[in-house]
């Protein structure tokens, strides 16, 4: 297994957080892990970020009656096409 | 043979012309509409206004009642939904086109916040640099910078992070490979990190940049 750089890490830690990376590359990327500390700093940067941006946009409320305005909508395109 | 014919009121998924009965409508609104608040959890994320959002959502299901007899698999109703509106989004966005600067390829693929965070160093007596850097940032700001997005990279990214869609679930919803998917979602985080980034500067939180 051929060693990789740093900067051949960090573009892989995505696809690693994401669970996609696998093989040789999975091996490769641990490999490096275990022997560089701002590699292991920056992937869990790169882990609070991912985990920071989901939080604040999960977040949302519907507007008052959308569901109501939908479902007469949804009659209404049913209507029109018998 | 061209689906659907040209006998009976049944054509495609763009079926202009798709006839349902009672039953049918009733059954289409049970099994779709308890998606209706994950459709405009995507939505707003992707137009913003609540208008807009709405409006894109009724698109979508009136889009989808319209094809429903065609659903075979009515378990997979809810990637079909999400196929669905993302069709719908991506012919909004082309209908009005925005510019957005995405900047040399190579260049975002190189951006690091985690080493512009660490070398501009914006709170010296900070030993948790990076998590005081983030708390910086409230909601609307987050939402903002991933608005700023071009839409081929925004509309993966919001499934992923809103409805946790797996890159095999995206490639089949917005019908493309999985390397375009991780791709996508590659070059839309650097370019949520980089608009971060700019917000710092805008916000004074980098020294250097204060206005």
């Amino acid at each position: 297994m051929k060693p990789i750089a740093c900067s051949e890490a960090t573009q892989q830690f995505f696809a690693y957080l994401d669970r996609v990376l696998s093989g040789e590359s999975l091996e490769a990327l641990e490999a490096h892990l275990e022997n560089c500390l701002s590699c292991c700093d920056q992937l869990e940067f790169t882990r609070k970020l991912d985990a920071f941006v989901k939080e604040r946009v999960r977040h949302t409320s519907m507007p008052l009656g959308m569901e109501e305005r939908l479902k007469s909508a949804l009659r209404r395109a049913a209507t029109d096409k018998k | 043979m061209k689906r659907g014919g040209r006998r009976g009121r049944k054509r495609d998924n763009s079926g202009k012309t798709c006839a349902l009965s009672m039953e049918q409508q009733r059954n289409f609104e049970e099994l779709a509409l308890p998606h209706l608040r994950s459709l405009y959890g995507v939505a707003i994320r992707l137009s913003a206004d609540p208008q807009d959002a709405e409006d894109l959502v009724q698109d979508t299901y009136i889009k989808a009642l319209q094809a429903f007899p065609f659903l075979r698999e009515p378990e997979k109703v809810r990637p079909w939904l999400w196929q669905i509106l993302s069709r719908a989004a991506m012919d909004r966005f082309r209908r009005e086109p925005r510019e957005i600067y995405v900047g040399d390829l190579q260049d975002l693929d190189g951006f690091s916040l985690y080493h512009k965070v660490r070398d501009e160093d914006p709170f010296p007596y900070s030993d948790r640099l990076h998590q005081d850097f983030l708390a910086q940032f409230r909601d609307e700001e987050v939402n903002r910078a991933l608005l700023a997005l071009p839409e081929e990279y925004r509309l993966p990214l919001v499934l992923f992070y809103v409805e946790e869609l797996s890159y095999r679930e995206l490639a089949e919803v917005l019908e493309c490979p999985m390397g375009t998917i991780m791709s996508r979602l590659f070059r839309g985080r650097k370019m949520i990190e980089r608009e971060l980034w700019e917000y710092a500067k805008e916000k004074g939180l980098i020294k250097r940049w204060k206005p």
